[in-house]
């Protein structure tokens, strides 16, 4: 199962890299040369990309990760990319390291909350405890030293975070 | 003291290790139509065994790395480079027999399968490069005498 995760993966990666050998489209033996690739790093690689990626070869979670890139992340780095220019011009920083309580279970969510957290400016996630169900972020303006929730730190990251890696 | 990264930079190597691998097969496979070849593809390919030796840890990549699969590859890399040179013996070493003579790999220039014996070359070379290099980073990593 998972060696055919990891073979699409890396076929769709040969496609976006080969597009127009004919035309806009691609040659045959293009394609064939990147199945036989594909089948190659599919197979060496095939333990690595964890049992349960097989999640994300469902359409409609594309469509979120899609909605998701180009909504919320999108406007949220904007947001916070004007916020630390004005922090840059008139120095009013405080800075410190809060534990950020979350409520999600497996690996893929974290790393999409760390990620995105890390993303927009201001915030930078230093590490990831799932036993502690906690977050620790470096945040460029504490105004809450005990935040309860996510709400503050990353607004509306965390729900789209287990949504998108459930 | 754990020998592996955090969760995030784990999560991030099991998708990315395979996006690297196909690159570098990409950068191999096409060294005769854009930059790139051999030696670039096999160092990109080794890229990836790097970073799931620093991601996962030693202990992980020992599981995985068997040290005579990757010698036997390594040879095998450097013997089909001379066997590819080899082809054309007949007239020269280094002669170009299966573009010449239109045998194999003599498609339209520009193509994929053309310019005769270079893709093979390129491929033993990838094949051999990473193979060495993989080797070469799991024989300093284990080299751990300050341990004791």
């Amino acid at each position: 199962m998972s060696f055919i995760i990891v073979f699409m993966w890396s076929f769709v990666l040969w496609l976006v890299l080969t597009a127009g050998t004919k035309g806009m489209l691609w040659s045959a033996e293009e394609l064939a040369a990147g199945v036989v690739f594909s089948l190659i790093v599919g197979y060496a690689t095939r333990d690595i990309i964890g049992e349960k990626a097989g999640r994300f070869l469902n359409p409609a979670r594309w469509v979120g990760f899609i909605v998701y890139s180009i909504g919320p992340l999108f406007w949220g780095m904007v947001k916070a990319n004007f916020d630390v220019a004005y922090r840059v011009i008139t120095g009013k920083i405080k800075p410190g390291i809060v534990k950020v309580p979350v409520d999600l279970e497996n690996d893929a969510q974290y790393t999409i909350l760390s990620n995105s957290i890390t993303l927009t400016p201001g915030t930078l996630t230093i590490d990831a405890c799932p036993d502690e169900k906690a977050l620790y972020v470096h945040w460029i303006y504490v105004t809450d030293e005990h935040p309860e929730s996510s709400e503050p730190i990353s607004g509306s990251f965390e729900k789209w975070a287990r949504r998108l890696g459930k | 003291m754990s020998e592996d990264m955090g969760l995030i930079v784990k999560t991030m190597a099991r998708a990315t290790i395979p996006l690297i691998g196909i690159f570098g097969a990409y950068v191999i496979s096409h060294g005769h139509l854009t930059p790139g070849g051999g030696f670039q593809g096999g160092a990109t390919i080794a890229g990836a065994g790097v970073l799931f030796l620093i991601a996962f840890g030693l202990s992980e990549a020992k599981k995985r790395y068997d040290h005579h699969v990757y010698s036997a590859l390594e040879s095998l890399g450097g013997l089909v480079f001379l066997g590819a040179a080899m082809l054309g013996l007949s007239v020269a070493f280094f002669y170009n027999t299966l573009w010449r003579k239109g045998i194999a790999f003599a498609g339209e220039p520009g193509t994929l399968l053309s310019a005769g014996y270079l893709p093979i070359m390129n491929l033993a070379v990838g094949l051999k490069v990473f193979a060495g290099l993989v080797s070469a980073m799991m024989a300093i990593a284990v080299y751990r005498r300050w341990k004791e």
